[in-house]
């Protein structure tokens, strides 16, 4: 076997893993760490592919965008834009009960998706963005070299994330968002300051999802609203499920273990299923995927390294 | 003569390793009012519980006219002839008045059934109110209503949970009158209560839990000069009084 | 403007149906069904496939429309099958998967619906493929109930004032159900307050797997009636289930009646959100009237407070 395709398809998977990996990390801090259930990941992941795209790439005619900015600040758009979205879903929806923030956060991922592929003028339509630029592309142009060196960068960019929400759920803001997700009491009791621990922690998540968003757009080069659907949602809930919520190594390695699952059952269905069913088999990988991640949530429902169960803010106690 | 109802050495709890009962005996016999008193935490709303099949029993037994119930599971309860009035959400309350009771009537088999007529005999005052919601009663009336609901399942015995809380003491007269009027009619009476007074007024015995363990049965007349009832509440143990 | 209303109140119907079982999991099992969509679809599919059997088992042949609809006796044989078929398919799901996680944490319930939800429409994906279905070719004329002079005329299908009607019917029949059965009150009361409702005697476990069945079978219905005045696609329950979110929430969550209102309610704003935004963001409608009800009164305009 040749040594060049398989490093290069190893760093493809590994990218993907590491941008997965920012997202999980995103969603942990709001699902793991303050227990809010958020359903509409695509949708954030959406607004910050999008704004990085619009930002950094060429103009298109009859087209919003294009200003050709530096990829570095493509990037921080590409969190500002997901924060303010999550601020403003934030304000309206944190206080709901967390099944009403589920029904909501999908239903802002839904809108996403259909102002995607709609408004034409905005995001493209259903064409989507071409030509996002590639960080270093003069240097190395495409192939084995340019690969290993986005490896390298979503690797950077994913132990920094790490290492600042170590530091942050370490530090006495992170004590405060563990008590208010443990202890219903004194969420109540911290009032109107446990709502700004939810809304900050929301935040901050569906920034590192947007981020997620434009590592992903400026890898592949090319965005479209059917990148962003529910399915995505779903895998990164998975990969969280699986790794374990409540510590970032869950998030991590759950992000690595689903996406190799993803990947290699993938390739096995390519390989098995004839040509002309290859969407067929592209539907029964999701049917075997979804059968997984049931299935250890009925088996083991505290992931491979998660932490105790949460308790819910909503558990039927006990009477007397 | 066989118990109407016997706990045998309970030891159970909601929790496992967090017993709260911790060997628990009590018999009441056919036709009694039996009052189970006892501090707070002592076990006494877990005890019922455990015999209506919502707490888990580790060890022990529970025998309903000799019959062990035990394991039998909670919605089977009105079937064998125990019924239940819980402390609190004890009516449905999206239900109507007359809606709780047809409900509590279909479940028992049709030999077992009370008829509409009969309760509304026994509390008159809901005859009035049959129409309205039951979660638009007041206090009283709601609690009429609980015990409506557990007898018209003619159960053989009737245990409730402190049907005097959160009820002015005219109220609290009244529901117990009204319970003396049930046992009258034949029905066996466990009454878990913090009123200790209202609860010896109208009980043929008693039982104090502490801890999850009887510490003093009797009859009722008698532990209501007993010092050492006294004692119990405050923490003491039955050698110190 | 007429034709805006009678567009409404079509697409209305299905939404009230789906709502109506989506309520009724909501709150005697509660937890946010994300599956009711795929309930809706894959009962649409299997009557497609019941009336292909029902077809060939009573000597093959085209389906003879019954005048003045598009189908014939066949297809509500057909739904009748797929009815039972969905109900089954639910009860399989809970034995599988939400049964097992009843005991932890609620909101893992909703985790495992998306998900469930995910696998059956690629499942359902997988078997039908991805092309629309129909159950009749008939062509339908819609009659002219209304001059055009009159608030801009109104035009309508045999068939969807059937779907109209068919909807009313159900509900009723349901209504009744609730409030005049054994079942029902033990339904509503279980709902309530499952620890009392055990304690009346109650078999609660009985309880929701007749609610699942009630659920499911709704769900198919409506799905059956969303084919019949539109297409049959794989996205259809999917599409579907933020306006059925919104409906059962608006309506109140656990009011049968609350949710027929709440799904009128969406499908008028959609149908009158078209002529505003335009027919592709009309889905979006229904995600506003939520938030709205999510802010102004979250427990619905029937619902109790939990």
């Amino acid at each position: 076997m040749e040594l060049a395709p398989l490093l290069s398809y190893i760093a493809f998977f590994l990218v993907f893993a590491g941008i997965f990996a920012v997202m999980a990390l995103g969603l942990n801090l709001q699902w793991g760490f303050c227990g809010l259930f958020n359903v509409g990941v695509a949708g954030f992941v959406a607004i910050g592919a999008y704004s990085s795209a619009l930002l950094t790439g060429p103009p298109e005619p009859e087209r919003f965008g294009g200003f050709g900015l530096p990829i570095l600040l493509g990037w921080i758009g590409a969190m500002l834009a997901s924060g303010v979205a999550a601020f403003i879903v934030g304000v309206a929806a944190l206080r709901l009960r967390e099944d009403y923030l589920a029904i909501t956060t999908f239903g802002i991922a839904v809108v996403i998706q259909l102002v995607a592929l709609n408004a034409q003028t905005i995001t493209g339509g259903p064409f989507g963005v071409q030509s996002i630029p590639r960080p270093f592309f003069e240097l190395l142009g495409s192939g084995l070299a340019w690969n290993l060196a986005y490896l390298g960068l979503v690797a950077t960019v994913l132990a920094l994330t790490w290492w600042a929400l170590e530091r942050l759920v370490a530090s006495p803001w992170g004590r405060v968002l563990r008590a208010i997700r443990e202890d219903e009491q004194a969420a109540a009791s911290l009032g109107k300051r446990a709502a700004a621990f939810r809304l900050q922690s929301f935040v901050l998540g569906c920034m590192l999802m947007g981020l997620g968003g434009a590592l992903y757009a400026h890898f592949v080069g090319y965005i479209a609203p059917e990148d962003f659907l529910p399915i995505l949602t779903f895998q990164i809930w998975a990969m969280l499920i699986v790794g374990g919520s409540g510590n970032n190594l869950g998030a991590v390695a759950g992000a690595l273990i689903v996406w190799a699952i993803w990947s290699v059952s993938g390739g096995l269905l390519r390989e098995v299923m004839p040509q002309a069913e290859q969407a067929r088999g592209a539907a029964l990988q999701v049917v075997l995927i979804g059968v997984l991640i049931s299935a250890i949530l009925v088996a083991r429902p505290r992931g491979l390294f998660g932490e105790r169960a949460r308790v819910s803010r909503h558990a039927d106690g006990h009477d007397g | 003569m066989i118990p109407a109802l016997e706990f045998s050495q309970i030891e159970g709890g909601y929790e496992p390793g967090l017993p709260i009962l911790r060997g628990a005996s009590l018999s009441v016999m056919p036709g009694e009012i039996v009052a189970l008193l006892g501090p707070n935490g002592a076990g006494k709303s877990t005890l019922v519980k455990a015999a209506a099949g919502l707490v888990p029993i580790w060890s022990g037994r529970v025998t309903l006219g000799g019959r062990d119930i035990t394991a039998t599971p909670a919605h089977r309860m009105v079937r064998e002839g125990l019924g239940f009035v819980p402390q609190t959400e004890n009516v449905f309350a999206n239900l109507s008045v007359l809606e709780n009771l047809l409900l509590a009537a279909a479940l028992v088999p049709k030999a077992r059934r009370g008829t509409i007529d009969a309760i509304f005999t026994l509390f008159p005052d809901l005859a009035r109110q049959r129409k309205l919601a039951a979660g638009r009663l007041s206090g009283g009336q709601r609690q009429m209503v609980a015990v409506a609901r557990a007898l018209i399942a003619s159960p053989a015995v009737l245990m409730l949970d402190e049907p005097s809380a959160g009820l002015s003491p005219k109220l609290v007269g009244l529901v117990f009158e009204r319970l003396q009027a049930v046992r009258a009619t034949g029905v066996t009476i466990l009454l878990v209560e913090q009123n200790v007074k209202a609860a010896l007024a109208i009980a043929d015995r008693a039982a104090v839990l502490v801890e999850g363990r009887e510490r003093l049965v009797g009859r009722a007349a008698d532990l209501a000069d007993d010092k050492r009832l006294a004692h119990l509440y405050l923490g003491g143990g039955l050698e110190e009084a | 403007m007429l034709q805006l209303v009678a567009d409404g109140l079509i697409v209305g119907s299905v939404i009230a149906l789906g709502a109506v079982g989506l309520t009724l999991t909501y709150s005697i099992l509660r937890f946010a069904n994300f599956g009711q969509g795929e309930f809706m679809t894959w009962g649409a599919y299997l009557a497609v496939s019941a009336l292909t059997f029902v077809l060939a088992m009573t000597g093959g042949g085209v389906m003879q429309p019954i005048e003045p609809f598009s189908f014939g006796w066949q297809l509500l044989v057909a739904l009748i099958i797929a009815a039972v078929l969905t109900a089954l398919l639910a009860l399989l799901l809970d034995w599988l998967l939400f049964r097992r996680l009843r005991h932890g944490n609620a909101i893992t319930l909703v985790i495992a619906s998306f998900g469930a939800a995910l696998a059956l429409r690629n499942l359902l994906q997988f078997f039908y493929g991805t092309l629309p279905e129909y159950y009749s070719r008939e062509i339908q004329i819609s009659l002219r109930l209304v001059p055009r002079d009159v608030m801009g005329g109104l035009r309508i299908t045999p068939d969807q004032l059937l779907v109209i009607a068919l909807t009313g019917v159900v509900v009723v029949g349901l209504h009744l159900l609730l409030t005049r059965t054994t079942l029902g009150r033990a339904m509503r009361a279980t709902a309530m307050n499952p620890a009392l409702a055990r304690v009346a005697g109650v078999d609660v476990d009985a309880v929701v797997r007749a609610t699942w069945v009630i659920g499911a079978m709704l769900a198919a219905v409506a799905g059956v009636f969303a084919g019949i005045v539109g297409q049959i696609r794989p996205m259809l329950g999917f599409d579907l289930l933020l306006p059925l979110f919104a409906a059962a929430i608006l309506g109140g969550v656990g009011s049968v009646w609350g949710a027929v209102l709440g799904g009128f309610i969406v499908g008028l704003a959609e149908s009158f959100s078209v002529p505003i935004f335009g027919a592709e963001y009309r889905a979006a409608t229904a995600f506003l009237v939520l938030i709205a009800i999510l802010l102004l009164r979250p427990t619905g305009l029937f619902g109790e407070k939990r």
